[in-house]
């Protein structure tokens, strides 16, 4: 069973986005977490479980985190997954809620940024890659990404214009969120088109940009959630299957194909329903199979797919169809902050279902999808996960 | 030493600004330590299970299929597809960063015909996905072995062959800084 009773996401944070910053990964997790008790107005001893995700923390692990901030928890999770670490941290606190295992759960993925502390995360990113990956280049993921995105471009007739229409509507939609690292910049199609080369197809920005920042959200009962008065979104279904489809040579789908169906009965609802969508955009491509493998359009069809849709958050857009997608602008526009960036879809969900989030909001929002992907181990990303999430009841 | 470490110092001696003569990656897992010296005498070597026949890549300790402790390098053939190729334009690596400046840098996936697919250097920036290459090993400037794909034509079993289209790469000599810092 994949779906869920009663389980509340309250109190989204974004924490800190910054370029590049000398501080550790546990103060833009401990920030993330001080931010939650505030916004929330709970006492931080009424927060008795933590699910920590960050590739930065060096010596320290969840338990560390504990004692550096005071807290007292029966329920301790550390899941370093990257871009699924947000919708897995919240898969098994809702679990926890549902069993009364905890009370108040914090969900926090944060990472920092040192300088050319990129390298240092590709060079050791995984046995696989340092054996198989590293040495052929790239050094990161770019080699990967455009390996398969050369790859899709090849079999579906995707061209650079179609994974624009994703890049050029996201940074649209951080024009309107003050917190994207890149939401001062507007970006136009020869802009886009014209970009520095910097792997194959994939070029200056298809690329995220890492940056050191935090995301959050504490994960509590609907009741205690209506009792604190604390305005939330509640998880409907999710689901989660890694190192799917393993015999395809080059990735073109992933394990949604799987149980992306069952989502939706579980619901009660298609994908016609979803008035919005936030993948994990670490390339314009990866975004365009979610929208596929979710059942969006069929696989093959995303670049149709996306010039008949307007993904701008406003509608603002001339394509016929309208789809609000990555409506902080994803981590094309804002920043990939290490596993923060698996957290950011779930985050600003959670602040468009609770008519948070200012100057971006979509207009009577009731339910949405956000999906999780992630972990170059070596040639393709293994994750995948997907939840919907619906407005909780005023 | 931990390999963390290892990789640590090596990252540090990347700098540029430190670095006259860069070097291709150098690291490796003990396994990748195996993988070069198991390819050292042969144009291919890989694991593979004596239980029950997978050919493993990236190398690991225990069999992917069934988990059984009996890999050991076995000559493997060389024959494969091009699955996609690449041209980098961009590298956190100082060797690769001075060989870009000069001209992109082609790699790509190879399905080899054994079984597993493989990362590898292009010896030919002709070649196209789809199309049957091999791939042999060769030492790269700092002494590991890497996979290089070729054309199919090429008699990848003899060993000035695949010297001639290594060093055609640029991969057996150091990258020098050629002014200031």
């Amino acid at each position: 069973m994949s779906s869920y009773q009663g389980v509340a996401l309250v109190s989204p944070i974004s924490f800190g986005y910054q370029k590049q910053s000398p501080r550790s990964a546990a103060f833009f997790i401990g920030s993330v977490l001080r931010e939650l008790i505030t916004t929330s107005a709970i006492d931080k001893a009424e927060i008795d479980g933590l699910a920590v995700s960050s590739f930065s923390l060096g010596v320290d692990s969840s338990i560390a985190l504990v004692e550096h901030f005071g807290l007292e928890v029966r329920w301790l999770e550390q899941i370093n997954v990257g871009g699924v670490s947000g919708l897995l941290a919240l898969r098994r606190a809702a679990r926890a809620i549902e069993a009364g295992d905890a009370g108040i759960i914090a969900c926090i993925g944060g990472d920092t940024a040192h300088h050319r502390g990129f390298e240092a995360t590709a060079a050791n990113f995984s046995s696989f890659s340092i054996d198989g990956a590293f040495p052929y280049g790239a050094g990161g993921p770019n080699a990967a990404f455009s390996l398969i995105t050369a790859n899709y471009m090849k079999r579906y007739g995707a061209t650079r214009e179609d994974f624009a229409r994703i890049c050029l509507d996201q940074r649209y939609n951080a024009n309107h969120y003050p917190m994207a690292l890149l939401g001062h910049k507007p970006l136009t199609l020869d802009a886009y088109l014209g970009a520095r080369p910097i792997a194959g197809p994939v070029h200056l920005f298809d690329c995220v940009m890492p940056c050191a920042g935090g995301e959050g959200f504490l994960v509590m009962s609907t009741e205690r959630a209506r009792a604190l008065q604390l305005p939330y979104a509640e998880l409907r279904v999710a689901d989660e299957l890694h190192n799917a489809h393993r015999k395809d040579p080059v990735q073109d789908r992933s394990g949604w194909t799987t149980y992306i169906d069952d989502l939706y009965q579980q619901s009660g609802f298609g994908p016609e329903d979803m008035q919005f969508l936030q993948t994990y955009d670490d390339y314009p491509m990866i975004s365009m199979m979610q929208m596929e493998d979710l059942g969006f359009c069929r696989k093959g069809e995303g670049p149709a797919f996306v010039q008949r849709t307007d993904m701008r958050f406003d509608g603002s857009g001339s394509a016929p169809g309208k789809l609000p997608h990555n409506t902080s602008g994803g981590q094309l526009s804002c920043g990939q902050a290490g596993s923060a960036a698996g957290y950011l879809g779930l985050t600003e969900s959670i602040r468009q279902l609770t008519d948070r989030a200012g100057s971006n909001q979509i207009l009577n929002v009731h339910r949405g999808l956000v999906s999780g992907y992630g972990m170059v181990n070596y040639d393709r990303g293994l994750c995948s996960a997907a939840a919907i999430l619906s407005r909780g009841q005023s | 030493m931990t390999i963390a470490e290892k990789m640590r110092q090596r990252l540090r001696l990347n700098r540029p600004s430190l670095r006259a003569r860069a070097r291709p990656p150098k690291q490796r897992t003990p396994l990748g330590q195996n993988f070069s010296a198991a390819n050292l005498p042969v144009a291919l070597s890989m694991p593979v299970c004596d239980t029950c026949g997978h050919v493993q890549y990236p190398p690991t300790e225990l069999c992917g299929e069934c988990l059984a402790d009996t890999l050991v390098f076995r000559e493997t053939d060389t024959q494969g597809t091009l699955l996609a190729k690449t041209e980098l334009h961009h590298s956190v690596w100082e060797f690769f960063k001075r060989r870009m400046s000069k001209a992109p840098w082609p790699m790509g996936s190879v399905k080899l015909d054994a079984g597993p697919v493989v990362l590898a250097h292009l010896a030919d920036n002709t070649l196209a996905p789809g199309q049957s290459v091999q791939v042999f090993s060769h030492t790269d400037a700092s002494r590991s072995s890497v996979l290089i794909a070729c054309d199919v034509s090429q008699p990848v079993g003899r060993r000035e062959v695949r010297r001639a289209l290594t060093e055609a790469t640029g991969l057996t000599q150091i990258a020098v800084r050629e002014k200031g810092i």
